[in-house]
């Protein structure tokens, strides 16, 4: 029997099951969809972090905070603003800039109040650590500002990303914050100028420049938030080598007698990228095992699909089929539909994909918000590797678990299929 | 036509038995069934049901393997075949089934070219031969029927057709006027003979019906497993 006569009459006892074989094949849909809409999102986070690398995430730098991780008890120790002056003095340390973190407030000219993370930094060693990023779009970021600049995140400025701006360079700015240390609590306040609005700098900020921040100066925020204190020292290196970044650590650790933690970007990023790389593992583990009840789901209609037809198959062997040709005949129904279930799931998949960054968008992280993390625009990314890798596996699945009722129905003997009731 | 058995053996059952296991009870369904079928013959075997004359067509068609003794088609002894030679002596012998044993998805036509697709053959000359072979059974204006839109009667001439499809050295019938009703029966079986006449088909034919058996050439009479009594209808 040739291919094309195999593959027509494959063809027409599909069709002839039209509900089964659309249910059968909506098992590998969805199966191949799941794959492809969840490695094309952590594919595209994986693009959208690589870039942010690319962007000049400062990979040279080191990052100094208070504390040895987590549940480790409290041991007072803090950062000065001053301890700049120690780190500087080490080998390797190019700058370094003390950063003031508080949750405040900002009212907008006409009158609006929203959180914002106010973070005071000395601008012009900011600007020459975070050298890409910590430009302005609209303004100028002053080397040796005002007491009174201030430099607003993208997010803060335009958090709609519509157009719709809350703050230009020169408007004034309401800036407050609640001191919790004094006896009763107040709010402080002062009057800040808008000296520059931030280019976007997207993603995950470490140290560096957010959208979702506002700058002021140092010694402004020393004032404000009354403290000497600071809640973390960023400390440019010579090179982001391994080494230079390992020894430097190291030398910072004993300079505070181990009471910092030093994190350096790299391994920061290096870290993302593995666990990144182990949900994208294990989403498609998950996703696979769906596949895998298609499959079984395949192999149990192609089993009843034998039953039904076992009469059939000792027709076709008393008219001179050769067990090889019923064998490719079940395989071919199996990969029709596994073919079909595998090229509409990538779709299907592409489709959930792009709407899952769309909840995501919407659904919180994209928004304006206290904290570090600004929004990461998540394109889904569909390789041709993933993509022909999904419809071979749909394929694969589908065939494997068609083989052992193919099997079967080939190795029938004809007498007793025809006898079959 | 004159028709002249040409004494040329197209099949041959030596000694041959079986035994089929009934759970755990052997059942001797043939005990050694000796029968020669000469080209161009139109033989009947009859027998009451349990007899094993449909055992023995299983045999003849290559369907079934003897337990002993041995089926020669064109002087080849069946058992040293393996499931692809087997395959493809079949193509070479015409079954007619008492329940027609048509793909209910196709039409008559298409019933037809089936046989002549699993041979191999392309498209547009089984096409070609479909109909025409369909033609020659009466049935030129119902090729593109399916079997649920034709009496009994019409599926069996399609179920001969597709028989007739490969050329085939001999037509094994089993029962195949068992399921229709007398008059088309009727008909079928002057079908039968007038393939057997005009176009020399050997045919050998299974049934309980006397009459029906009659119409041959020659009866093979079965009982119990064995050939009981041969006699010849008319030389």
């Amino acid at each position: 029997m040739n291919p094309k006569d195999i593959f027509s009459y494959a063809f027409s006892a599909i069709k002839l099951r039209k509900l089964r074989a659309g249910l059968t094949t909506l098992g590998i849909v969805i199966g191949i969809a799941a794959i492809v809409a969840l490695l094309s999102i952590t594919q595209g986070l994986q693009v959208a972090i690589a870039s942010q690398l690319q962007r000049g995430f400062a990979t040279d730098t080191l990052i100094v905070s208070v504390g040895r991780g987590f549940g480790m008890t409290d041991s007072g120790f803090s950062l000065l603003v001053n301890d700049t002056q120690t780190i500087s003095q080490l080998e390797n340390v190019t700058a370094t800039v003390a950063v003031i973190q508080r949750i405040g407030y900002i009212k907008t000219p006409d009158g609006q109040v929203f959180p914002v993370t106010i973070v005071g930094v000395d601008f012009a060693v900011y600007k020459e650590i975070y050298s890409s990023t910590f430009v302005a779009e609209d303004g100028i970021i002053p080397l040796s500002p005002e007491e009174n600049a201030v430099v607003v995140g993208k997010r803060v400025s335009d958090p709609w990303k519509n157009g719709t701006l809350r703050f230009r360079a020169g408007d004034a700015v309401e800036i407050s914050w609640t001191n919790i240390a004094a006896r009763p609590f107040r709010n402080e306040s002062y009057i800040g100028n808008v000296v520059a609005v931030l280019q976007e700098v997207g993603g995950f900020t470490l140290g560096g420049p957010s959208d979702t921040s506002i700058y002021i100066p140092i010694s402004k925020a020393q004032a404000f938030f009354r403290t000497d204190k600071c809640e973390m020292i960023v400390v440019k290196l010579k090179s982001d080598d391994k080494t230079t970044i390992e020894s430097t650590s190291k030398a910072i650790r004993k300079l505070f007698v181990d009471q910092v933690t030093v994190t350096s970007a790299t391994a920061v990023l290096n870290i993302i990228s593995n666990v990144f790389s182990t949900i994208e593992l294990f989403l498609a583990g998950i996703a696979a095992i769906s596949l895998l009840v298609a499959g079984i789901g395949i192999m149990n209609i192609m089993l009843v699909s034998f039953l039904e037809r076992t009469r059939e198959i000792g027709i076709l062997k008393a008219l001179g089929m050769k067990n090889r040709t019923v064998l490719l005949i079940f395989l071919c129904e199996a990969a029709i539909i596994g073919l079909l279930g595998s090229i509409i799931g990538v779709g299907v998949g592409l489709g959930l994909a792009e709407l899952g960054i769309r909840v995501y968008d919407i659904g919180g992280f994209g928004m304006y918000q206290g904290g570090q993390a600004g929004s990461i625009n998540i394109v889904p990314v569909l390789t041709p590797q993933v993509l022909l890798g999904a419809i071979a596996f749909g394929l694969l699945v589908s065939l494997v678990f068609a083989l052992y009722p193919a099997w079967r129905a080939s190795r029938l003997k004809p007498v007793e299929a025809l006898r079959y009731e | 036509m004159d028709k002249r058995p040409s004494m040329v053996t197209v099949v041959e059952a030596v000694n041959l038995k079986k035994t089929y296991m009934l759970g755990k009870v052997p059942v001797e369904a043939l005990r050694g069934v000796n029968l020669k079928v000469e080209e161009g013959e139109f033989i009947s075997i009859l027998g009451p049901s349990g007899s094993g004359k449909s055992t023995l067509l299983n045999l003849l068609g290559a369907l079934d393997k003897p337990t002993d003794g041995k089926v020669l088609i064109d002087d080849v002894d069946v058992s040293t075949l393996n499931d692809n030679e087997l395959a493809g002596l079949r193509r070479k012998i015409g079954f007619v089934f008492q329940f027609f044993n048509l793909i209910p998805r196709f039409t008559a036509l298409e019933n037809v070219e089936l046989s002549m697709a699993i041979g191999g053959l392309g498209r547009k000359e089984r096409r070609r031969r479909a109909a025409e072979l369909l033609g020659i059974v009466g049935l030129a204006d119902r090729m593109n029927h399916k079997p649920t839109e034709l009496s009994g009667g019409e599926q069996q001439r399609v179920a001969i057709a597709r028989a007739l499809a490969n050329n085939p050295r001999f037509l094994l019938m089993d029962e195949p006027t068992g399921n229709i009703d007398s008059k088309n029966a009727y008909e079928i079986i002057q079908l039968i003979k007038r393939l057997n006449r005009e176009k020399g088909v050997t045919i050998i034919m299974v049934t309980h019906d006397q009459q029906l058996a009659a119409e041959a050439d020659r009866t093979a009479y079965m009982l119990d497993g064995l050939i009981v009594k041969e006699t010849v209808n008319r030389a």
